[in-house]
């Protein structure tokens, strides 16, 4: 020690300080002890230092002879210092860990049961909010049913008062309807209808076309007869009458079948007849049909009339005859 | 007197098996290329070195700071058994930091170790299953092993283990499974746990309980524990003798009778009798799940007839409770047992 300090103070130009870089000392200065007491330890180098005489320790009672090592006692307190030292902060260490694993443990125990609890509870609420919803839908549900059952049937009742009504207004209408398009009819009527006012009226027909003819063929047979009396007349006349100047009305008169006598006998009378002859002339071109048989009595009728009354009695005691 | 000259032979070596730990800041990169040596002796000694150094957590920090973790998992493959069996210890010992486990999982031990799931030497697993235990406690960590995909291998070793592994994969799995539960129901871990139910050691039974209400969390879970019948046997575990079992065994009730059906089926056990007994455990954990088990019972109509006469004994465990949870877990029962629907 005593060397190593005049060993630093020798190299004042060099100081030590805690910034100056560890350096290798110039000089070679004995290191290992063994250099120095070489010799002498040679023989007890590996010996056990309990039994070494050279130490010194407490409770030997032998007498300190010869060269003395070391003190036992005293030199073995600082490495015991720190060899017990050592070893009870390394146990302190450990058991500290293991105090702190237990510690922890124990917290997470604690912790997990409340975590667990917490969890159950929140799983129990839901599941009951669930069960409740659940109920409340399937309440609605029920009574949406309900609600539409009552509905539907309402709507029924509605539907199926409305129908009668309106079939019941129905039937008489279908009814009078159907009266009105004749399909209900009396069969003794119809049967009147169809069979016999037809018949009835072909007959009447027939009749009347009967005396129609009839008094046609009486006409003709008046006319003949006239036709025939007027040409006797005529016959007589001309023995008696000279030459007349209307021989033209006769020439007109031929050509005519029937009613040439008349036409002579109408000559005969006067000029103021010609315009009745003329209107004489149309109708008995036609001797179709009921109107001109009719026209012609109205014109015979006033022919007879504007002739002579002779003529017109012998006509009508002719017609009284037959 | 000691003096300053030393002697020229080095000190005797008191721990040949172990690596010389040099000084100071050194200590750890020199442990490290140690472990990359080719000799297995300095291998070997270089492990039992970062055993002990290992609880510092100072030392667990640098040591995953400079890449220990990686040479680590170059061992975990080694031929030797000692070297495998102190790798995994080496990691169980870090997994204990929260620095430890938040460096594993960054550098994806989970699945290196899962390589020795089906190593011969049971040390080696046991030490690998304590990683993966305390791994697991972590959120992360649990997430971790769900995401490689190890439930599967995990549940079917559960069969495979005997005695204490498999305490610890049944720690494991309950962790795991609080995370997520469904790959696990997937491979048939609750037929499993039901056989463990009714083994003989009892922390065996404790921690299969237990998982069970890791299990029963989860709505599938709930059905499947109900589907396979649990819950007879449940009933007839909260007469155990042993605390733990019963705790476990009434929590995971209280998670099993949440749905109708389990309701039912633990009315049916008579699960009433027994839960009303362990009211006065001297438990606290025990005390709080029989509460809350009752208390979902009493949901039922045929619980509340039942548990309407025994109100008295919620109202005296919310006077004498020390703790707001105790307190309020009897609140809501005597609510539940009393309320309207």
């Amino acid at each position: 020690m005593a060397s190593l300090l005049t060993d630093r103070t020798s190299r004042a130009v060099n100081t030590y300080t805690y910034t100056s870089r560890p350096r290798a000392l110039p000089c070679q200065r004995r290191r290992y002890r063994d250099n120095f007491l070489q010799p002498e330890e040679e023989p007890m180098r590996y010996g056990n230092i309990m039994y070494d005489r050279r130490v010194i320790r407490g409770n030997t009672y032998a007498l300190q002879t010869g060269q003395l090592l070391f003190n036992f006692d005293l030199e073995v307190k600082p490495m015991l210092d720190v060899l017990v030292g050592k070893t009870i902060e390394q146990s302190l260490l450990e058991v500290m860990e293991e105090e702190e694993l237990a510690n922890l443990q124990a917290m997470q125990y604690a912790y997990e049961e409340i975590q667990n609890i917490e969890l159950a509870e929140v799983q129990r609420l839901e599941e009951q909010e669930r069960r409740h919803r659940e109920e409340k839908e399937r309440r609605k549900h029920q009574q949406w049913e309900i609600v539409n059952k009552h509905k539907e049937t309402s709507q029924k009742i509605a539907a199926r008062a409305f129908a009668q009504r309106y079939l019941a207004d129905l039937l008489p209408s279908v009814f009078s309807s159907l009266r009105d398009s004749g399909y209900f009819y009396d069969p003794i009527e119809r049967d009147i209808e169809i069979g016999f006012l037809p018949w009835l009226m072909n007959e009447v027909e027939k009749t009347m076309e009967y005396s129609m003819v009839g008094r046609t063929v009486l006409d003709m047979l008046i006319r003949e007869v006239v036709e025939k009396r007027l040409s006797m007349y005529e016959n007589k006349e001309d023995k008696h009458q000279s030459l007349r100047p209307e021989d033209e009305h006769g020439g007109p008169g031929a050509m005519r079948d029937q009613p040439v006598s008349y036409d002579f006998q109408e000559q005969s009378l006067s000029h103021t007849q010609r315009p009745l002859l003329d209107r004489d002339d149309l109708p008995r071109m036609s001797y179709d049909g009921r109107p001109s048989q009719e026209r012609k009595y109205m014109e015979e009728g006033e022919l007879l009339g504007q002739s002579e009354e002779t003529a017109i009695r012998k006509s009508l005691g002719k017609e009284e005859l037959q | 007197m000691a003096q300053a000259p030393i002697s020229t032979h080095l000190p005797p070596d008191t721990k040949p098996t172990k690596a010389s730990i040099a000084y100071g800041h050194r200590a750890l990169p020199k442990l490290n290329e140690e472990l990359r040596s080719e000799d297995l002796t300095t291998r070997q000694k270089a492990l039992m070195a970062l055993c002990d150094l290992m609880h510092d957590p100072e030392y667990v920090y640098q040591a995953i700071d400079i890449g220990c973790l990686e040479s680590l998992k170059a061992l975990l493959k080694d031929i030797n058994d000692l070297v495998r069996i102190k790798a995994t210890e080496v990691l169980y010992i870090m997994a204990i930091h929260t620095m430890g486990r938040d460096g594993l999982l960054k550098h994806d031990i989970i699945r290196a170790l899962s390589f020795l799931l089906n190593d011969a030497n049971p040390i080696c697993r046991e030490n690998l299953h304590k990683v993966y235990k305390l791994l697991a406690l972590l959120p992360s960590g649990a997430q971790g092993i769900l995401n490689s995909g190890l439930i599967p291998s995990l549940v079917w070793k559960l069969q495979k283990e005997q005695g204490a592994i498999q305490e610890l994969i049944l720690d494991t799995l309950a962790s795991c499974l609080r995370v997520d539960a469904t790959e696990a129901l997937g491979s048939r871990v609750v037929p499993f746990l039901k056989q463990q139910l009714l083994s003989g050691s009892h922390s065996i039974r404790a921690k299969a309980a237990c998982t069970l209400m890791a299990v029963s969390i989860p709505w599938q879970g709930k059905k499947q524990v109900w589907q396979y019948g649990v819950i007879p046997i449940l009933v007839q575990l909260l007469k155990d003798d042993v605390d733990e079992v019963q705790a476990n065994a009434a929590g995971a009730l209280m998670f099993a009778t949440v749905t109708t059906e389990g309701k039912y089926a633990a009315l049916e056990a008579e699960a009433i009798s027994p839960l009303l007994d362990l009211l006065c455990s001297p438990t606290n954990k025990v005390r709080l799940n029989a509460t809350k088990a009752l208390t979902m019972l009493a949901e039922a109509p045929e619980g509340r007839r039942a548990l309407q006469s025994h109100v008295h004994t919620f109202r005296a465990l919310e006077k004498e409770a020390s703790e707001a949870t105790m307190r309020r877990v009897a609140q809501i029962a005597i609510r539940v047992i009393e309320g309207k629907p």
